[in-house]
């Protein structure tokens, strides 16, 4: 091992020391300050707090078997096989993952209609819709490595095609499965926006209790409470998954080529008829939105997409769509800089001896951390003099790789923990030095994982809406706050216009993902 | 009825609608070992993956033992594989990884066992037991999945060119220890390789894969 | 691009040498200035508003037109930059925290269920407008005791969809009374008051005009199939048959949503908004504006909250935020006067109530509606 791999732990440490403790610690430092100590235990245990705390770790885990059902196979189909519209399909798994959330709900509500009760299983749907594309990536990232072959000699040895399934390929995907499932589980565990736009009276989450603590009732001690809770489980969540996919199996380093499809039919329409799900499954609420959006008064109509440029020109109440997309589309770029180079540090830690390794969970800790609060925590350290970073506009594509970083981690860390060390022993015999023979090693298997994780971190920051929402000078909005606010008042217009601004949303996203697996692709090629 | 190990009958070759090889008529009797040369690309794999049952037949009909098992699962042919890797799975132990195919077919897990360990001191192996297929040596490797595939004891084993990933040196001394372990066995093989040399020193019959189809 | 990573990496360093002097230091007594931030390093110094720069800090529905803010940067030099907080809660709470040492100059958009808290808080530095001689007689003492100007006013009502209850035959609701009739069953929604501004408001309207008796009529809501959504915009967009594709002909929304829906409808206009407000059980939000606590441009933050009482913006006001201006005599949009609903006696709470009870109420509205 070269020696600087000791201290790449260094720089993600640093960043999230700067951006997350630091932030989290002079919140506290202002809000505990009102409450003594025995107060505090007191909110930590009350009933009514981990009342939710269960009913939101049932919800989330339900969503996350969903989420794994539906995402397990189609990461087999959109990861391994050669076939015409490979590209759209991965691409398309994403746009759901990236979409504000209010727009999913919004077209939720429309492709459903009034007939599906809110509630409960809605959330659950809405949740593992939203998160079908953490399984797809980052399981199929590491089955496009594994080699079919050894099931077939599984098969040989006596396993049906079930039995082969379970015995080999779910242990050589375990590290990406519990990664990811880790991933979905906390999603789901720390929802807003999905569970107030989608839920009922008894599904909420310890996010939402958070939002009512700061920003109606104003008790911040109780918040930190909350929040605090949130913070351990969704910890002892982390370590739980990290534990999971620590202990894998040894496999080839290799990317595996793409496949044709399997010569046999049956086989083929088992994969055409889940290509074809996926497109149903992704689809239906995207077309729900378009049509949304080319109607108006009832009739197909182009009105709110000519009006797009001409929105309340002339005030500041929701800006050109224009210079939004291209705020979004800076943001985005930045994001995916800082959120490639810090998560990519981060999981290459897992590979690097001795505690480093500790820094790739310590990276997936941002998900635990209750946006509102470090929102909150984030205006206060960096958004007022001496410290100004909002002029700077670093913030929100600072609060987005926050946001990223645990994803690349989880997409990097699983694809290089079960890289061969082998290899790496094979290139240093050979004499090449421990730089040389790491990049031999880890090298492309690196950068392809390196280019879909930087791709995911910006389609993630062209998406969110909650931290752009108070970080942001209003002048320059971002398309989702944009959509945001149109869909904060009456009127047709709101919902046409808001649709019409999704659908760019979503034809930007695409664009983007598209663009990024393509590179990713010829990355694999070289490798 | 036939007393071939293995059998093909106007056997036809191809993968995803084109076909590349038909007719093809081939034998292997009890405890020989057949050897199929052919340059690469030219079909061997495709051959095997073809009697394994990975592919599936585009024509013709394939017997082991004499029965036809042409539209049986991969998994009920009784059919040994080994590719050029070793394959092992990387989440078991090596004994784990010899002793699966007996668990797979009905073994309890302590016969599977000590019949792994015997089969692992035969492979010269005795001591690995308990090791991670990732502790082997790509030879080392071999091995086991030469007990492993022999363990359940398969009525043929196909071997995928399996000294092909080896040094020169390591692949002349495998080649001929696994050839004779094969004999002690009794094992009927088929065995393809691209290299003339190697199909000598292994097998008691060697046929070109272009002979063989019509 | 290039730019940005030296922006970026000079303010990660830069961060990074900052946080390592706060760690170093020792927490001092919990006064608002120990969170005011660590020391000042030369190399990340973001030149401090100059003079003629005034921040104001507003909650992310605040609107007013460009023109106006050329208008005030003509006139007064300030050069204007809202920053936004999240919604109107999440701001007011940012305020909290920062008290003292503010995140911007002045504050827009606080209400009359949050202002007293943030007064005691120490957010303010005391400033009424000079123009609040102009303010409707009713809202001209509405100033927390000097400390804040009120801006703008509008009142939570239910909105009816008239024609989706013409279509099963019944009359509009006229009354709070009304809305437990058995008639009218399973056609209202409301927003969660707990993580809703209107469903707050609306939950203080039952209290104001039930007193203790607030809870038994939630109990008889309920019963009557009432709809809880957890934001405005699932329920008026998504639930109510009104406003979007839900089946529910009531809703808990603004005074002025029908003219909103004029404004906002597909070209040509339609003449007349499909919907109605009941002007019974209405709450009146109240809006204000004031300096904040530490300001480093307290003078120019004057000069804004005069500016947002100026003739011009409040004349902005109502097609801008669709609010009614606190200014009297403001001449309304044509929309307005003719669709926006007038409401004769909204019902209020005191301040200081709101904040002492709040807690109380939520909790107590989440048992009732077995939350």
């Amino acid at each position: 091992m070269p020696r600087w791999l000791r201290w790449t732990w260094i720089v993600p440490a640093a960043f999230l020391a700067v951006f997350l403790a630091y932030p989290l610690v002079v919140l506290a430092r202002t809000v505990l300050a009102e409450d003594a100590p025995s107060t505090a235990l007191h909110r930590l245990v009350a009933p009514s707090l981990w009342q939710v705390a269960g009913l939101a770790s049932v919800q989330a885990l339900l969503s996350t078997a969903l989420a794994l059902a539906v995402g397990i196979p189609l990461a087999n189909v959109v990861s391994r096989y050669r076939f015409r519209g490979r590209a759209l399909a991965q691409a398309l798994v994403t746009v759901p993952f990236v979409l504000p959330t209010v727009v999913v709900a919004l077209a939720f509500r429309t492709l459903l209609g009034t007939g599906v009760p809110q509630g409960f299983a809605l959330v659950v749907v809405a949740h593992a819709y939203v998160n079908l594309a953490v399984v797809a990536r980052i399981v199929g990232a590491q089955w496009s490595q594994h080699d079919p072959d050894v099931e077939n000699v599984a098969r040989t040895l006596g396993a049906s095609r079930w039995r082969a399934f379970v015995d080999v390929t779910v242990p050589s995907l375990r590290p990406a499965i519990a990664s990811s499932a880790a991933v979905v589980f906390v999603f789901s565990f720390t929802s807003l926006g999905i569970v107030l736009l989608l839920g009922d009276p008894m599904t909420r989450t310890l996010e939402s209790q958070v939002l009512r603590q700061t920003s109606v009732l104003l008790d911040f001690p109780g918040a930190a409470a909350t929040a605090l809770v949130q913070l351990v489980l969704v910890t002892t969540v982390l370590l739980l998954g990290a534990a999971a996919a620590r202990r894998s199996p040894t496999r080839r380093l290799r990317p595996v080529a793409l496949r044709p499809l399997p010569p046999t039919r049956s086989g083929r329409m088992a994969l055409r008829a889940t290509v074809l799900c996926a497109y149903v499954i992704v689809l239906a609420p995207v077309l729900a939105l378009v049509s949304s959006s080319v109607r108006a008064e009832g009739r197909w109509s182009l009105v709110w997409w000519q009006s797009l440029g001409a929105v309340d020109a002339g005030t500041t109440r929701i800006g050109s769509p224009a210079s939004a997309l291209a705020t979004s589309l800076g943001f985005a770029l930045v994001t995916a800089l800082i959120a490639a180079v810090v998560g990519g540090l981060a999981a290459i830690a897992v590979v690097a001896p001795g505690r480093a390794r500790f820094v790739a969970v310590i990276a997936m800790v941002p998900l635990g951390v209750s946006a509102a609060t470090l929102g909150l925590g984030t205006l206060l350290a960096f958004g007022r003099p001496p410290l100004d970073l909002r002029g700077t506009g670093a913030l929100v594509p600072i609060a987005h790789a926050l946001v990223a970083v645990p994803l690349v981690v989880a997409v990097v860390a699983p694809a290089l923990r079960s890289a061969d060390a082998r290899a790496l022993a094979v290139a240093a015999s050979l004499g090449a030095r421990p730089t040389r023979a790491f990049l031999t090693a880890f090298g492309p298997i690196l950068r392809v994982v390196m280019i879909a994780s930087a791709g995911l971190a910006g389609a993630v920051s062209l998406g969110e809406f909650g931290a752009a929402s108070f970080l942001t000078r209003a002048g320059a909005p971002t398309v989702p706050v944009q959509i945001v606010r149109l869909l904060g008042r009456p009127g047709e217009q709101s919902v046409g216009v808001a649709a019409a601004l999704a659908v760019v949303l979503v034809l930007v996203t695409l664009t983007l993902v598209l663009l990024i697996d393509r590179l990713g692709t010829s990355a694999r090629r070289t490798a | 009825m036939s007393t071939q190990r293995l059998e093909t009958r106007g056997l036809a070759l191809g993968y995803g609608g084109a076909v590349f090889a038909r007719g093809i008529d081939l034998s292997v009797q009890p405890a020989e070992i057949v050897a199929i040369l052919g340059p690469s690309g030219s079909g061997k794999s495709t051959l095997l993956g073809t009697i394994a049952g990975v592919v599936p037949a585009m024509a013709g009909r394939i017997l082991v033992d004499g029965v036809d098992v042409t539209d049986l699962a991969i998994h009920r042919r009784r059919i040994g594989l080994i590719f050029q890797e070793a394959l092992l799975f990387g989440h078991l132990s090596v004994l784990d990884n010899v002793a699966y195919g007996l668990r797979r077919h009905g073994a309890p897990r302590d016969e599977a066992r000590d019949r792994g360990r015997e089969l692992l001191a035969w492979v010269g192996l005795a001591g690995y037991e308990s090791r991670r297929v990732g502790e082997l040596s790509g030879g080392q490797a071999q091995r086991v999945a030469l007990a492993r595939a022999l363990a359940p004891q398969p009525a043929v084993l196909l071997l995928d060119e399996p000294f092909s990933a080896l040094d020169l040196d390591l692949r002349q001394r495998l080649a001929s220890d696994v050839a004779q372990m094969l004999r002690d066995q009794g094992v009927a093989a088929l065995h393809v390789t691209h290299d003339p040399g190697e199909a000598a020193a292994v097998a008691d019959r060697v046929v070109s894969l272009a002979d063989l189809s019509s | 691009m290039k730019d940005r990573t030296a922006i970026l990496v000079t303010v990660v360093a830069g961060t990074l040498l900052l946080s390592a002097c706060a760690a170093g230091a020792t927490p001092e007594p919990s006064t608002p200035a120990a969170v005011s931030g660590p020391v000042t390093s030369p190399s990340t110094d973001v030149p401090a508003g100059d003079a003629s720069t005034v921040r104001l800090l507003t909650h992310d529905s605040f609107a007013v037109s460009e023109d106006l803010i050329a208008a005030l940067k003509a006139q007064t030099g300030i050069d204007l930059e809202i920053v936004t907080g999240g919604d109107a809660g999440t701001m007011v709470a940012g305020a909290v925290l920062a008290a003292g040492a503010p995140t911007a100059d002045a504050i827009f958009g606080v209400d009359n269920t949050l202002v007293s808290r943030a007064v005691d808080a120490g957010v303010f530095d005391p400033y009424v407008s000079s123009g609040i001689d102009s303010v409707v007689p009713e809202l001209r003492d509405d100033t927390a005791a000097g400390t804040v100007t009120p801006i703008d006013y509008g009142d939570v009502c239910v909105n009816i969809d008239d024609a989706a209850l013409a279509d099963r035959g019944l009359a509009a609701p006229t009354t709070l009374d009304d809305l437990v009739d058995p008639a009218y069953r399973d056609l209202l929604v409301v927003e969660d008051p707990g993580t809703s501004s209107p469903g707050l408001a609306f939950l203080l309207a039952t209290i104001a005009r039930y007193g203790d008796g607030w809870q038994a009529y939630w109990q008889q809501l309920r019963d009557n199939g009432v709809a809880v959504a957890g934001s405005w915009t699932d329920a008026y967009l998504g639930q109510f048959s009104g406003g979007g594709d839900g089946d529910r002909p009531l809703v808990v929304s603004y005074a002025t949503s029908p003219p909103a829906e004029i404004v906002y409808a597909a070209d040509p206009k339609p003449t007349e908004p499909s919907t109605s407000v009941m002007t019974d059980g209405c709450y009146r939000q109240v809006e204000y504006a004031g300096v904040l606590a530490g300001a480093q441009n307290p003078e120019g933050a004057r000069a804004v909250v005069d500016w947002l009482l100026s003739e011009q913006v409040q004349a902005d006001v109502p097609l801008s935020m669709f609010v009614f201006p606190a200014r009297d005599g403001t001449a309304l949009p044509d929309v307005f006067t003719r669709f926006a609903a007038t409401v004769d006696s909204p019902l209020q709470l005191p301040a200081d109530d709101v904040a002492a009870g709040l807690a109380a109420w939520l909790a107590d509205w989440g048992t009732t509606m077995g939350r």
